[in-house]
């Protein structure tokens, strides 16, 4: 059996089909005038308020410019006036397909400045969290990268599945979205009895989706075409534009916070590891995240076996007051790299946070990859991105 | 950690004698443009530059393998004439219990790297292939009670384009070389700069904390009345047999 | 229409027209932030199934739908255009609210971008709380309006907004009238509707 064509192959007989067509109409095109194309900010086919504005030229994208603030709710100064478990609540809603994954970095910041660390069985049950809420997220992605192609069935699959792993995060935090779980110094409250064994089950229907997503979809034909060499965004580029998470491992850049900078949660104690996927396009990044998500059910899986004894919370004042300093910490999210910079000045709440969102950051490719793309994969190449509104806009 | 344990976090994965290694060599490579260098134990290695080499320390540090652009931002250092906006009796509960260390916390030793302008900017760095990080910082001087302006990065950086943005419209910092510097987040007829902490949350001005105010005192008869109903309710159900 | 705008209907018959439509809301999704995954839960997924309500969740425009549901954070420079999404709705149209963020600002309520209610910009029918709401709340909204729009008297909807009409227009059995046209007009549209 011969091997699927590589992606530089598609590319190369892409290419010289557009020069073969470019030759032959030499002499009857005729010249169109530019148009400006609004997309959003309130369309279907963007989950959010993103409005893009493209300048075509025919079917040809000339530039692309995403127009934000839509939904800029001014999360950095609404911080400073706030104390840090109020902070914990806000910072829930910033990316809100993975809301737990939200609070770890900025409690782990405030850790790090008032020298507190939370006992070893706090730190495994967060990183079970954080795992939950990864698949949470990303396995909407999953289901909703169909209907960017025009396939409406797997996002109902999508929707069915997430609604267990919600379940299990539920069932521990009492939150299905914005569980605001986690303290400085440790978790609320332990896990209740019964969860793992159930968790366990959850990870294999989890995984059971997720091959039912490569069925679906990866082995499409359709979604083949629609998403390989489209949209393709080399490592160094990836780089200096700042992309992180998939994105970044879908270009080739093999570079995971869990596994390079891991700040103090449990992931060094299993066994998994990062993907990568060398071409950089739409394909590549849904196919890294799929991979992925099969990865973080078997962290998962993992964590709940060896989950330490001991106590759920270290012991840190009644009223939490962090000392002055400065701290950033970042962790690898479901969407890319989520930073907190804290700066204390001594007190009950924060001086400034300045919260580094991956969205941000992923979306500012935009320009650069749409250029030269045709209209019909503006949609697909800005949900293989895949972002959320609140993260870019915060 | 912090804290003088002396024992190191487990995970932390550079190592303090790495990073202090880091900052020497670093220091080194960008040679004066540096004025301060500071390795919080465990934590992280900020780099405080001349704001006038800002272009040619993040060039080097892009040569050097630092190529992989993480944000860049602002801080505004003094303090709001509000505050919290808040007098509550937990706010000031909390300011009794141990105040006399914090409240008389010095400048300095707040600022990591050091410095004394109003604004500083800041910005991280990473290296793929070394597996650190730095964060740089560097003092914008105020001329005319505005801040001057400060080199662009954006031929260095193509994803500083936004982050500077954002900091030209929540600090009102003027990046030199951007070639569009407008309102990213904001409707363009929005006035002030929402991140400077003179700028006022009309909100807390006019209103309460709407926490607070919820708290309504039940008045004591009533407070027995409603007891003595719920315990009929509870008996009439049947929970005491 | 005409008929419904002139004259005082029957009881059965006003109580079987606002059943067909308290039971066919077409729904515009307007999701803006964290709600509108919870909405799409609701709508979109398996475990909730909206459509046993007779809602029907996917017209591609707001000229086609009934009802729309504000699910999120509204912001001052989303403001405007909700207003003008609003206006392109034809009467008689219907407004959820849905989560805190829309009712009255939320978390947010101290944002400097952040409008304190989507209520300041357009009339809002149905409020659901919550941060987010869940699925099941959203539901139970949408059964309220549902009860709302059954005991409503469809003759003051209708006047709720007038409908403008060229004065140059003949005056067309078919063609509804604007409130306050002469009753002749409205005599000869019952008499053609009997008809």
């Amino acid at each position: 059996m011969s091997p699927p064509p590589t992606a530089s192959a598609l590319r190369e007989q892409q290419a010289y089909v557009a020069a073969q067509a470019a030759d032959a109409r030499v002499n009857v095109e005729l010249d169109t005038g530019d148009m400006t194309l609004n997309i959003g900010p309130q369309h279907p086919a963007t989950h959010g308020t993103l409005r893009i504005a493209c300048q075509l030229d025919g079917e040809q994208v000339i530039s692309a410019e995403p127009l934000m603030g839509y939904m800029h709710r001014g999360y950095e100064k609404l911080c400073e006036v706030r104390t840090y478990p109020q902070c914990t609540t806000l910072i829930n809603r910033i990316d809100w397909l993975g809301s737990f994954a939200n609070e770890v970095p900025f409690i782990l910041a405030a850790e790090q400045l008032m020298g507190v660390e939370a006992p070893p069985r706090a730190q495994w049950i967060r990183t079970i969290l954080f795992e939950l809420s990864r698949i949470a997220n990303v396995s909407l992605f999953l289901g909703d990268m169909g209907v960017q192609v025009g396939a409406l069935t797997p996002v109902f699959f999508a929707f069915r599945d997430r609604e267990r792993v919600l379940n299990q995060i539920e069932e521990v935090t009492g939150g299905r979205f914005h569980p605001n779980f986690d303290r400085i110094g440790g978790l609320k409250d332990d896990i209740p009895r019964g969860w793992i064994a159930e968790t366990h089950a959850v990870m294999a229907k989890m995984r059971g989706f997720c091959d039912e997503m490569e069925d679906l979809l990866m082995g499409n034909e359709i979604f083949q075409t629609r998403c390989r060499s489209v949209g393709v965004i080399p490592g160094d580029v990836a780089l200096s534009y700042g992309l992180s998470g998939a994105n970044l491992r879908a270009s080739g850049v093999d570079w995971d916070l869990r596994r390079d900078a891991n700040p103090g949660l449990a992931w060094d104690q299993v066994d998994w590891r990062v993907w990568t996927h060398p071409d950089g396009d739409s394909f590549a990044r849904y196919w890294v995240r799929l991979q992925e998500t099969r990865e973080a059910t078997k962290i998962v899986d993992q964590l709940l076996d060896g989950i330490p004894s001991g106590p759920i919370m270290a012991k840190v004042p009644r009223i939490i007051k962090v000392p002055a300093g400065e701290a950033y910490v970042s962790t690898e999210n479901p969407l890319g790299e989520m930073g907190y910079y804290v700066v204390s000045k001594g007190g009950l709440g924060p001086f400034r946070v300045k919260i580094r969102t991956p969205s941000f950051s992923n979306i500012s490719v935009v320009p650069w990859v749409m250029r030269g793309t045709y209209v019909p994969d503006i949609i697909t190449i800005l949900g293989s991105l895949y972002f959320i509104l609140g993260d870019i806009d915060r | 950690m912090a804290d003088g344990t002396g024992d190191e976090r487990p995970d932390d994965q550079m190592g303090d004698e790495a990073r202090e290694a880091l900052a020497a060599e670093l220091s080194e490579l960008l040679g004066d443009a540096v004025v301060e260098s500071h390795v919080e134990a465990g934590q992280n290695l900020w780099l405080r530059v001349d704001i006038e080499q800002w272009h040619a320390a993040t060039t080097a540090l892009r040569d050097a393998g630092f190529a992989y652009f993480g944000f860049l931002s602002a801080i505004d250092w003094t303090d709001a004439p509000e505050g919290r906006y808040e007098d509550t009796e937990f706010d000031a509960a909390g300011a009794g219990e141990d105040d006399d260390a914090s409240s008389a916390t010095a400048e300095e030793t707040v600022r990591r790297g050091g410095g004394e302008t109003r604004f500083q900017l800041l910005a991280q760095l990473h290296s793929p292939a070394r597996h650190a990080a730095v964060l740089i910082k560097a003092d914008v001087p105020e001329a005319d009670g505005a801040p001057a302006s400060v080199p662009s990065i954006i031929d260095i950086f193509s994803g500083a384009d936004w982050h500077e943005r954002e900091a030209h419209e929540m600090f009102g910092l003027v990046f030199n070389g951007h070639p569009n510097l407008e309102h990213i987040y904001l409707p363009t007829e929005f006035e002030g700069h929402p991140l400077r902490k003179d700028f006022p949350l009309l909100a807390r001005a006019v209103k309460p904390w709407p926490g607070v105010v919820d708290i309504e005192e039940i008045p004591p008869e009533l407070e027995a009345q409603l007891e003595a109903e719920v315990m009929a309710e509870f008996e009439a159900s049947g929970a005491g047999a | 229409m005409a008929l419904v705008d002139k004259v005082k209907l029957p009881k059965p018959l006003s109580w079987l027209l606002n059943f067909g439509r308290a039971r066919s809301l077409w729904v515009y999704q307007w999701g803006l932030a964290c709600c509108a995954i919870e909405m799409g839960a609701a709508f979109g997924s398996p475990r909730y199934d909206v459509m046993r309500l007779g809602v029907i969740p996917f017209p591609a425009s707001p000229r086609q739908a009934d009802l729309v549901v504000i699910s999120g954070t509204v912001t001052d420079k989303m403001a405007p255009v909700i207003r003008r999404l609003y206006e392109q709705m034809p009467e008689p149209k219907y407004v959820i609210s849905m989560g805190s963020c829309a009712n009255c600002g939320g978390p947010y309520w101290d944002s400097y971008s952040v409008t304190k209610g989507v209520d300041q910009v357009i009339p809002v029918d149905v409020y659901v709380p919550g941060c987010p709401p869940r699925p099941e709340a959203l539901l139970e909204g949408i059964v309220l309006l549902q009860e709302r729009i059954q005991r409503e008297d469809m003759q003051e909807r209708w006047r709720g907004e007038p409908i403008v009409v060229p004065t140059s227009a003949p005056s067309s059995t078919r063609v509804p009238a604007p409130p306050g046209a002469s009753s002749t007009a409205s005599a000869v549209s019952a008499g053609s509707a009997q008809a």
